[in-house]
């Protein structure tokens, strides 16, 4: 796809940007194509070609094959835009909180494409996803627009979930702008004592993602809560990842380098380890918490 | 590991390799040539990491990769005079299996990156098959049939090799791997991790005919067992907690060689072989190495003792096995994925 007609002879900035999604059960990528104005024309003019960009998506429920997935996932985005990799101008991805395979799979993915197209990465929360697939979704009319607040919940596994609490907001609006992250897992009851003072404040709320789909039946009676979209924005999606990429860098967002990218894994690491040969009397046991 | 078969006709041949190895704690890259030549090998150990648990914590691994692997990467390309671009490699080996899934899916999703940037093949490499490639980057011209014995924190097998990608695995442990045996013992006798390189160090002040440790030969001619020796050590040092443990050491680090050695030798008879030869992290051991050749000495054959740093893991080993791979035409589809229990089989 070139530049619209009018823009032949003009100059025009053309954003490939590919966007990278493995932290839940869905797995793929997108690849955004935007055509600007360049600076020099008119506001009018270029408002004639701002709008939705171009995003040809693929994805797959893939369960726990990530790794499998991904790469012909890109491959395949790749050839349905006519834009080789070494075309692509923009790189984003999903850093969680989600499945801590899944983000190593994706964010790896990531920083081997940036590192070697010499790209930096925009690096976006599950979260924010979520939000703003919810904030899009809402503005298409797949819901009442009365809703106060979004509060997007990733299934964190171990009965815990990750939650984010945003303003409702329009389609192109970063949900970022009004995030209240609460930065450690929850249990579901932890949520539930959240999401009512939540109510409180603004209701109703809009609640999102995988955990709001695992723990449906503890949350869909509750007051002030509407899962309408629970089911359709459950897991983030790369082209919603892509939009909102592709606004944080418009935005002037500074996209990261490669070697600094890293999961937000929001859990320390398990560290299990077997001591019962350890000789107590020889050896002063040292921690065995978390680093 | 499924690979697609013939090269297409007119690509480029492959002379220079870029191997990944992260199947467990070491996250690694390197460039090699013409199958042979080690151009760059940088190796990134996360020992200080696990140093306090005593052992290898697979999520602190997996998320230690993801860190140091695009550094590791850049410094193997600078380092063999490419750059971010790729120029000069032709192809890309990466470890599959067997390991820790979440370490090794992390080498698997960057090759594949780095393969689909650059426009090169990749080749998904078996880690054990890497080591016994590990011999041949110092002695291109082993004779065949070789007994190969694979000894790491992992692994501990016995291993004929009739040809490059002809295996026959003849034994291996029934419990604990011989690398396994030495970091328990040296956690025990608090010599800390990882335990094969304390062990040694210290049995050279140590006394090996203090305790006689068992040596025990499991039924099948050439299985291993080693959770009866740890339990006997564990047991001695409790009823001695005063023994030295230069001496305990000494004494243990004898029945694990004695053992290694006798059953490397019976299997190296029967096959026929010209040579023996050491792999793995345990290959780096003193004792081991001394003993071997010793022994290869006595029956006439040769005995192949890889460099220390090729015993241990490393991406060299990875390019080795990917280029004989990759010049075969063998090709790894983007769908690879990582197998926590890969097996070795031999390449038809
Ligand atoms: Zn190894």
């Amino acid at each position: 796809m070139g530049p619209p007609d009018c823009c032949r002879d003009a100059v025009v900035v053309v954003m490939r940007l590919l966007a990278i999604e493995t932290a839940t059960d869905l797995v793929g990528s997108a690849l955004l194509s935007d055509v600007h104005a360049a600076d020099h024309l008119s506001d009018v003019h270029a408002a004639d070609h701002a709008g939705v960009p171009a995003v040809v998506e693929r994805s797959h429920l893939g369960g726990r094959a990530h790794a499998e997935l991904l790469a012909p996932s890109i491959e395949e985005v790749c050839a349905l835009a006519g834009c080789p990799l070494a075309d692509v101008d923009a790189l984003a991805v999903d850093i969680g909180p989600g499945l801590f395979t899944g983000l190593r799979v994706g964010v790896g993915t990531a920083k081997a494409l940036g590192q070697s197209l010499g790209l930096g990465i925009v690096g976006v929360t599950s979260l924010d996803i979520l939000a703003a697939a919810a904030f899009e979704a809402v503005a298409a009319g797949d819901r009442p627009d009365r809703a106060r607040r979004v509060v997007s919940v990733v299934d964190a596994r171990r009965s815990e979930v990750f939650a984010a609490s945003y303003e409702m907001g329009a389609a192109t609006e970063d949900p970022a702008n009004t995030c209240r992250d609460q930065s450690e897992p929850l249990t579901p009851d932890a949520l539930i004592d959240w999401l009512d003072e939540l109510v409180a404040e603004a209701s109703p709320i809009l609640v999102v993602g995988d955990g709001a789909v695992r723990y449906f039946d503890l949350l869909a009676p509750r007051r002030g809560l509407d899962l309408g979209l629970a089911e359709s924005v459950a897991t983030p999606s790369p082209a919603a990842l892509a939009r909102l990429a592709a606004r944080r860098l418009a935005a002037g967002a500074v996209a990261q380098p490669a070697g600094d990218l890293v999961p937000d894994y929001r859990r320390p690491p398990d560290a299990k380890i077997n001591w019962e040969e350890r000789a107590p009397q020889r050896v002063a046991r040292p921690e065995v918490d978390n680093p | 590991m499924a690979h697609s078969d013939s090269q297409p006709a007119g690509v480029r041949p492959v002379r220079r390799v870029l191997g990944i190895e992260t199947s467990c704690d070491e996250t690694a890259a390197s460039v090699i040539e013409d199958g042979t030549t080690i151009v760059s090998s940088v190796v990134s150990s996360q020992i200080d990491l696990h140093a306090r648990y005593g052992g290898v914590v697979p999520e602190l691994a997996g998320r230690a990769h993801v860190e140091l692997l695009t550094p590791v990467i850049d410094d193997a390309l600078t380092q063999a005079g490419s750059d971010r671009t790729g120029v000069g490699i032709d192809g890309i080996a990466v470890t599959c299996g067997p390991g820790l899934i979440g370490s090794l899916l992390v080498g698997v999703a960057e090759a594949k990156a780095l393969s689909m940037a650059w426009g090169i093949p990749f080749i998904g490499v078996n880690h054990l098959e890497a080591h016994l490639f590990a011999s041949l980057l110092e002695q291109p011209d082993l004779g065949w049939p070789l007994v190969v014995l694979l000894v790491s924190g992992g692994h501990t097998m016995l291993i004929e090799v009739t040809s490059p990608g002809q295996y026959r695995i003849m034994g291996g442990t029934i419990d604990d791997a011989a690398g396994e045996a030495f970091d328990k013992v040296a956690r025990f006798i608090g010599l800390g991790y990882p335990g094969g390189p304390a062990i040694d160090r210290i049995a050279i002040e140590g006394d090996a005919r203090s305790y006689a440790f068992p040596r025990s030969l499991p039924g099948d001619a050439y299985d291993f067992s080693f959770s009866g020796l740890k339990t006997s050590v564990v047991n001695r040092v409790r009823k001695e907690p005063d023994a030295a443990t230069a001496d305990i050491a000494a004494s243990f680090q004898e029945a694990v060689v004695d053992v290694l050695v006798s059953r490397a030798r019976q299997a190296a008879a029967d096959v026929g072989a010209r040579a023996i030869c050491l792999a793995g992290g345990v290959a780096a051991n003193s004792l081991l190495r001394t003993r071997i050749e010793e022994a290869c000495a006595d029956d006439g054959i040769g005995a192949f003792l890889p460099s220390r740093a090729l015993c241990t893991d490393n991406a060299a080993m990875v390019a080795a096995a990917g280029y004989w791979h990759l010049a075969r035409g063998e090709r790894s589809p983007l769908d690879l994925g990582a197998n926590p229990n890969l097996r070795l089989v031999s390449t038809a």
